[in-house]
């Protein structure tokens, strides 16, 4: 589950999620439901893969993200659903989504990074939570 | 992520200054120092940024102060309206966060030889024209695209490059801080990941706090000022607001990653890791000022190009050439940079970084990087506000080099969250709300617009009320906004 949350001038965005698969699978939602306001009207229909090395968590989410960001700045390509096995050495996932389409997709915000400000990945109540802000 | 209250210590030292005492933490080297008033001081004191002002007095080299402009608040690292400066000379370091992901977001102002009462009739069209032609907005490409030899060059060279092309003249070029061009700028330096987002997005507004607006000049503070730079009571002026684009985040990006472990391993230890730095001179260092450059010159050709697009939007709607209305560039100055330039600290005359981030350079008369004609007066200091109320133009004084770095504030600083913005405007149309105050706006989501309504920002009056008082600058004439377009 995410939510944003209050900051001056940008968007934080708050996951909490039963196991730490899911805290990164939806913190990327997280992250395409903010550039985009109609997430559930991305179709489906390009698979792309990643492999993200890293040990520190907190990091490694930071690095995801990016690659989701990169994906649709450089590549312009919407990613909506993902499957994410984090381990020791880093994660790899599959995410799910298409093309970028001006006349479908209600663009919102651009993102212009991912910041480390308050950055957090961590246990809570017997799941985990994560917090990032992100530069609008 | 809670605001947290400033509750260390907060010394009043004038009517326009506060002071935060180096011994209010172990580790500061300098004080720091906030430029603000009575009431601005109040609000300032209720996010962290009072506690960025603290941590950044931590960085090696600094001189003088860790300073703040009135309209801080808090950002990543450096507060947004922070001024450091480091010497070399001293282990002084260089900062990514001192600048900011929009490397060289900036502003830069037009005027023109129309009035109100000549745009007027045509202000619809006029907006929906730049609206049309103007890209704004998240994944909108420009229609200037660049191969990577071209988009090298012009991070290497600024708009001078694009004079080649046509796509701007030499009173461009002399009128644009540091012409243009940051010298020492390595293209080679910039990743392939930053050249993927930056290539297509030369000549693009961008979303955000990101605007184009038409201004009419309100009020003229300074008539010998406003004279020198070509304004006058109820001329038509157009104002832009952006930086450079998905280039430079990336560079930004990089930059962080790259300095990550880098403090530690000279021995530099941080409050925050966000004020991750590393010794100007060392590889590190070098690297990201080699790239900070040449996205900076690349900011400066988005800018340009932006203006060329605002040019010919007037064209379209008026049946004139641009030359013929005279929208001449007054000047063009970056907010969110890092200079090495000359200061007197302590006396003694010393060539210093100075991070700017959130705050412009505002040169006093006879400095010799103003430009001739504008030696007499000092250089233009643009100001932005907000799309209800006014942007401000003012020219910078010696009271700037003797206690900013040669620096004044950038704009009016926010006071409200985005998710609080937009819970304010529910069942709101802000653009209507706008229209009826005289202003034509037209932005590409609803959202984006509520986020940036005027009621988000401080009073950029007061803002630039210190600074005045301040002797940092001076007024030289208020602008108020009739149209704008945003992403």
């Amino acid at each position: 589950m995410y939510e944003t949350f209050e900051h001056t001038a940008d968007l934080g965005l708050r996951v909490v999620s039963p196991d730490l698969d899911t805290l990164f699978a939806e913190a990327a939602q997280g992250l395409t439901s903010m550039i985009v306001a109609n997430l559930d009207q991305v179709k489906l229909v390009r698979e792309v893969a990643f492999r993200v090395s890293g040990k520190s968590r907190d990091e490694l989410l930071f690095d995801w993200l990016n690659e989701i960001l990169y994906a649709f700045e450089a590549e312009h390509v919407l990613l909506a659903r993902f499957e994410v096995h984090v381990g020791e050495t880093g994660l790899e996932a599959t995410a799910q989504g298409e093309p970028l389409d001006l006349d479908r997709h209600q663009l919102e915000h651009e993102v212009k990074a991912i910041t480390y400000h308050g950055l957090k990945v961590e246990q809570r109540d017997g799941g985990w939570l994560a917090e990032v802000i992100v530069d609008i | 992520m809670p605001k947290d209250t400033y509750h260390g210590p907060l010394e009043k030292v004038n009517d326009c200054c506060w002071r935060i005492p180096k011994s209010y933490k172990q580790g500061m080297r300098v004080d720091g120092l906030i430029y603000a008033n009575d009431e601005l001081i109040d609000t300032i004191k209720d996010d962290q940024a009072l506690e960025q002002v603290a941590n950044v007095a931590f960085l090696p080299g600094i001189q003088h102060a860790s300073l703040a402009m009135p309209d801080i608040h808090w950002g990543y690292g450096f507060c947004i309206g922070g001024v450091c400066a480091t010497d070399p000379n001293e282990g002084g370091v260089i900062s990514p966060g001192g600048v900011g992901y929009d490397i060289n977001c900036g502003v830069r102002l037009v005027r023109s030889n129309l009035f109100y009462q000549d745009v007027k009739p045509q202000l619809k069209p006029l907006i929906e024209e730049m609206f049309r032609t103007v890209p704004t907005g998240v994944g909108r490409e420009g229609k200037y695209h660049f191969d990577p030899k071209e988009l090298k060059r012009m991070m290497a060279e600024g708009p001078g490059r694009l004079a080649e092309r046509g796509l701007a003249t030499p009173g461009d070029i002399d009128h644009t801080e540091a012409r243009g061009r940051l010298d020492g700028a390595e293209p080679e330096n910039v990743s392939p990941r930053a050249l993927e987002r930056g290539k297509d997005q030369c000549g693009t507004l961008g979303s955000g706090n990101h605007f184009m607006e038409v201004q009419v000049v309100d009020a003229v503070f300074d008539a010998v000022a406003a004279g020198a730079m070509g304004l006058a009571k109820d001329m038509v002026c157009v104002m832009i607001h952006s930086g450079s684009r998905g280039l430079g985040y990336q560079v930004c990006d990089d930059a962080l990653k790259l300095l990550r472990g880098v403090p530690e391993k000279y021995g530099i230890s941080l409050p925050d890791r966000q004020l991750a730095c590393a010794p100007v001179e060392s590889p590190e260092g070098r690297h990201y000022l080699g790239a900070m450059r040449a996205a900076a010159n690349y900011a400066w050709c988005n800018r340009q190009l932006l203006m060329w697009q605002a040019r010919e939007a007037f064209e379209s709607v008026f049946g004139e050439p641009w030359q013929g209305l005279q929208m001449n560039l007054v000047y063009d100055v970056a907010h969110n940079i890092a200079k090495f330039e000359e200061h007197a600290v302590g006396g003694k005359s010393r060539r210093v970084w100075v991070h700017r981030k959130g705050a412009t350079r505002a040169f006093p008369p006879d400095h010799l990087e103003v430009p001739d004609i504008y030696r007499r007066i000092g250089q233009p200091v643009i100001i932005p506000g907000d799309m209800g109320r006014a942007s401000w133009v003012m020219a910078g004084q010696s009271g700037s080099m003797e206690q900013t770095f040669g620096t004044a504030c950038h704009g009016a600083g926010r006071v409200m969250s985005r998710t609080a913005a937009v819970k304010h405007a529910q069942g709101r149309r802000i653009d209507q709300e706008l229209e009826r105050k005289g202003v034509i706006a037209r932005a590409r989501s609803w959202k984006g617009l509520a986020e940036e309504q005027p009621d988000a920002y401080k009073d950029v009056n007061l803002v630039v009320d210190v600074v005045h008082r301040a002797g940092l600058a001076k007024k030289v004439a208020r602008m108020r906004p009739i149209g704008v377009i945003k992403g």
